[in-house]
């Protein structure tokens, strides 16, 4: 009986691709054996032949459904392709919109493919447009790329209906019928197969357009030095705005500004979200006052839903 | 006359007994073959399997190896052992080795133990054992119940998988 540890006996070669195409796989068996008392024994030559390149890629969607508004401009859908092939392969893109199942077709921004560079998730300054022909992606085996889609939302669209944008990347070697060869034109010069899915792949992201409303409700209460309610110099004006959303869809990036009335001083520290105060500086928390003149209350709400509830704004000025 | 001829004998008898020592070593001549399964349709729609020789191997596929050793001497082989280690990037498939009148056995060391496959343990990170499986085991072993006649063929034969 034989027990053996098995702890790092594995071969390294592991990717999730499969042993690289042009490695050269050798098979020898050896005998012995016993003649007249005589022991010999004896090696037959190597059977070897070489892994050939097996073209296959695979698309995910990182985005979720992405929640936008008639008439937006450059939103964005995320995916990654990754080389699921065992040999490095260059893979060209293209963005398909005519896809079924949806109610209209996402219009493509120019350019409408993009690297997501910086890895932020989002179209930023940073990310690098796609080029036909000339920055198609290569990738090492395993290796993989985040890609944007940018597409504009038609300005007639309804509020619930969907909108289908999908990302399609080929192997450059070739496609076809899974098995199809390609002779020598693999890795190292194998042959070249095409994978499961016909050296092809495509998958779609969804745009879900919704309607919303923003409603801003603002109050303002007088004290004045006497302790009374009257608009005399020196007295105050507590302000109060309350942001409230309705509809099915999302407010993005919401910024609410507001000038420092003329005749008045604004009170330094007095700015409040949701009762937590916020310093009067640009820094991490949402608002801050900003110079000139007049002077302007900001506060970024970020993404805004009905679900996320109403946000109510305070602010303190006083009479000149 | 006579002494020289006996003396030329003894030459001729030498000789013979130096090449009988040679050609024990290289007795068996040992082939190996690689091939991998085509299927054929024909007009009937009925599939028919044959073995051709491998070729557009990617990942996943499977090999048939088929090792051949033949007796070339005059005299038969005792204890005629033939021993495969499973290709490197290849991964043996449970139950593929066979070999008309051979006893098979495996190792999952290399080499330095053969065994029949459920008295083959590993140890799990506890401690605990558990029955190797087909894809840890590195070398397979066909063990020859009988003699190789003069002129005879044996085959081994196993299936191995590449990662």
């Amino acid at each position: 009986m034989a027990i053996i540890a098995f702890c790092a006996l594995s071969t390294p070669s592991a990717f999730a691709a499969g042993t690289a195409a042009g490695t050269a796989v050798s098979s020898q068996a050896t005998v012995s054996f016993v003649i007249s008392g005589v022991p010999g024994s004896a090696q037959s030559g190597a059977a070897t032949f070489l892994v050939d390149e097996i073209l296959d890629l695979n698309i995910t969607r990182v985005s979720s459904t992405v929640s936008v508004s008639a008439g937006d401009v450059s939103r964005v859908l995320l995916f990654r392709l990754t080389n699921t092939g065992n040999g490095t392969e260059t893979f060209p893109l293209s963005i398909d919109n005519l896809i079924g199942g949806d109610n209209f077709d996402p219009q493509a921004a120019a350019p409408a493919i993009y690297f997501d560079s910086d890895a932020s998730g989002d179209l930023s300054a940073a990310d690098v447009a796609y080029v036909a022909g000339s920055n198609d992606p290569t990738l090492a085996p395993d290796a993989s790329v985040a890609i944007l889609l940018v597409n504009n939302i038609p300005a007639s669209v309804a509020d619930g209906s969907i909108g289908r944008s999908a990302l399609h990347a080929r192997a450059a070697t070739g496609i076809g019928a899974p098995g199809t060869t390609f002779p020598g034109q693999g890795t190292g010069g194998t042959n070249a197969v095409a994978g499961a899915k016909g050296g092809q792949a495509e998958v779609f992201g969804e745009y879900l357009v919704g309607d919303v409303q923003v409603t801003l409700a603002k109050t303002v209460t007088v004290v004045d030095p006497a302790g009374g309610a009257t608009p005399v110099p020196g007295a105050r004006l507590n302000y109060q705005i309350v942001v409230s959303v309705a509809g099915s869809g999302t407010a993005h990036g919401f910024v609410f500004t507001d000038p420092v009335p003329a005749g008045t001083a604004y009170a330094s520290g007095s700015l409040r979200l949701n009762s937590t105060a916020l310093s009067d500086a640009a820094d991490t928390d949402a608002g801050e006052l900003l110079a000139g003149a007049p002077q302007t209350i900001r506060v970024a709400l970020g993404d805004l839903t009905q679900a996320v509830g109403p946000q109510t704004i305070a602010f303190t000025v006083t009479i000149n | 006359m006579k002494r020289m001829k006996i003396f030329a004998a003894g030459m001729v008898l030498a000789f013979a007994a130096t090449t009988a020592m040679a050609q024990q070593k290289d007795c068996i001549l040992l082939k190996t073959v690689a091939e991998i399964e085509k299927v054929d349709t024909n007009d009937r729609g009925e599939k028919t399997t044959r073995l051709v020789p491998a070729e557009k191997i990617v990942p996943g596929d499977e090999v048939v190896y088929t090792v051949s050793a033949t007796n070339i001497c005059d005299e038969a082989a005792d204890n005629v052992v033939i021993d495969n280690p499973v290709p490197e990037h290849m991964k043996f498939v449970a139950n593929s080795a066979v070999g008309p009148g051979t006893e098979v056995s495996y190792s999952i060391d290399s080499g330095f133990h053969y065994d029949k496959p459920a008295a083959l343990k590993v140890s799990n990170p506890d401690g605990s054992q558990r029955a190797a499986r087909a894809d840890e085991y590195t070398n397979i072993r066909w063990v020859m119940r009988n003699p190789l006649k003069p002129g005879s063929v044996a085959f081994a034969r196993f299936r191995a998988k590449l990662e």
